[in-house]
């Protein structure tokens, strides 16, 4: 196995050690160990300080931490100076956390979560589970491998091979689909669950539903989702409880 | 009421181990997702129908939640697992409630868990600040595997916790049949507010409002016609 293909796999393990210090620093220097590993054939001193920055703190998505990895691994190799490749990791913190956010989290992730739910209560049943799965991991994998290939071929000019790719693109028409997929999602899982107790229940739920997003919005961040939930619930039981 | 076997048993504990690891450290494959989670849960238990409507509802409560940054969210999975144990073998429409009520309370406590197993890793860490600052490779790799391990240990915890109460709670609570069903309402309402608030939230005030509103037309029409 090459080294690059076991620092992809070793990337979807990069927040195994994850902590409020270095946050991904140590998996990142985990996902490094492969790629760093011809240095020390070449100048094991360099190599020495290159695993030692790999692992210092680091913080990003990790479905993008391969752009930092494979940037600053090259930039080892091209002989940049430490504080240099130092001072660049940490620049890329920010971008690279805030576009695989935007990407993954609020786009990708819920575009597809929003798909499946439809999917379920629509009748695909596994169907809908199994596609979810298989997409999301086809195209995370593919961005592991495009990542860590950019940064591998752009070292330290990885931000204008970001800009350039297609990244920015698909930032900006991910979040559409997410916002469409779950808006349809949730009238159909509503209908899903409702239909069988009738209208008067159905009331009930929705005066649920409207007194939760009133509430958690009114008294956030103390109220969440499932304090709300077991607040409700916990009140329930004391009126039924007295008779009400 | 089904009677779980030993062997489901470990069966569900392995699974939510897995589960309880893949929402951070390993793979982040979406397992950990209460729908894939909850449903897969319900085929080894015997009853798939419980385990998506568990994992349907836990998952819009999951919609709240943006992992981004060092934001501290609950963990579904192990509890989306342990509400379908509870739920396994009953009418939905009596189960889901009680079984939610579980689920929530154990997603808060995966919550704290994850914070304990971040504190953890970070004084490892701290253990070995001088064996890092010289760039020793092995001293990488065994505190990658020791918060590999310990995300496993909480999983696996978090999952028995959860799967006894769920067993307790089974033989334990007696409830009539209209709280049952109004505890479900509840939970149902509480669900989908948390979809709902979710769904503004990461759609703020700009062109992502306006595929949100054309999104649940198209779902009220697909409901309408369904």
């Amino acid at each position: 196995m090459t080294g690059r293909i076991r620092a992809i796999l070793r990337l979807f393990a990069v927040q195994g050690t994850w902590n409020y210090e270095r946050m991904l620093g140590v998996g990142m220097g985990y996902a490094a160990e492969p790629l760093l590993e011809d240095l020390k054939a070449v100048d094991p001193v360099r190599h020495g300080e290159a695993v030692a920055r790999s692992a210092e703190f680091f913080n990003c998505n990790p479905n993008l931490a391969g752009l930092a990895l494979g940037a600053t691994t090259r930039a080892e190799y091209e002989a940049v100076p430490g504080p240099q490749i130092v001072r660049f990791r940490t620049a890329l913190c920010s971008p690279l956390g805030a576009m695989g956010d935007e990407l993954f989290w609020a786009g990708l992730v819920p575009a597809l979560v929003g798909a499946a739910l439809a999917g379920v209560v629509l009748g695909a049943g596994w169907w809908a589970i199994a596609g979810f799965i298989f997409v999301y991991n086809g195209i995370r994998l593919w961005t592991s491998y495009w990542s860590l290939r950019v940064g591998m071929q752009s070292g330290m000019r990885v931000g204008a091979a970001i800009g350039a790719s297609w990244l920015p693109r698909a930032i900006r028409r991910v979040g559409p689909a997410a916002a469409f997929a779950i808006g349809a999602a949730i009238p159909l899982v509503a209908a899903w669950y409702l239909k069988p107790f009738g209208w008067s229940a159905g009331v009930g739920a929705a005066g649920v539903a409207v007194a939760g997003i009133a509430l958690t919005r009114w008294f956030a961040p103390f109220l969440t989702a499932i304090r709300f939930a077991l607040a409700a619930m916990i009140f329930l039981l004391i009126l039924r409880r007295v008779g009400v | 009421m089904t009677e779980l076997s030993a062997q489901v048993l470990i069966l569900i504990l392995v699974w939510g181990t897995l589960v309880g690891l893949d929402l951070v450290s390993v793979p982040q494959a979406m397992i950990s997702r209460p729908l894939v989670a909850g449903t897969v849960a319900g085929w080894l238990t015997g009853d798939v129908h419980t385990g998506l409507r568990i994992g349907v509802l836990f998952e819009l409560f999951a919609l709240d939640v943006l992992p981004v940054g060092a934001v501290k969210y609950p963990d579904y999975g192990p509890a989306t697992v342990a509400a379908v144990v509870l739920g396994t073998g009953s009418i939905w429409q009596l189960s889901l409630g009680l079984s939610v009520a579980l689920g929530l309370v154990l997603a808060l406590l995966g919550g704290w868990s994850l914070q304990v197993v971040r504190r953890w890793n970070a004084r490892a860490i701290q253990r070995r600040a001088a064996a890092l600052a010289a760039g020793e490779s092995n001293a990488i790799r065994r505190l990658q595997y020791g918060g590999l391990l310990r995300d496993a240990l909480r999983g696996f915890i978090l999952t028995l916790v959860g799967v006894v109460l769920a067993l307790l709670l089974k033989d334990g609570v007696r409830l009539d049949d209209q709280t049952h069903l109004a505890l479900t309402l509840v939970a149902i309402g509480s669900a989908l507010a948390a979809a709902a608030n979710g769904a503004f939230r990461s759609s703020g005030r700009n062109a992502r409002l306006k595929w949100l509103a054309a999104g649940v037309g198209a779902g009220v029409l697909l409901a309408a016609l369904a």
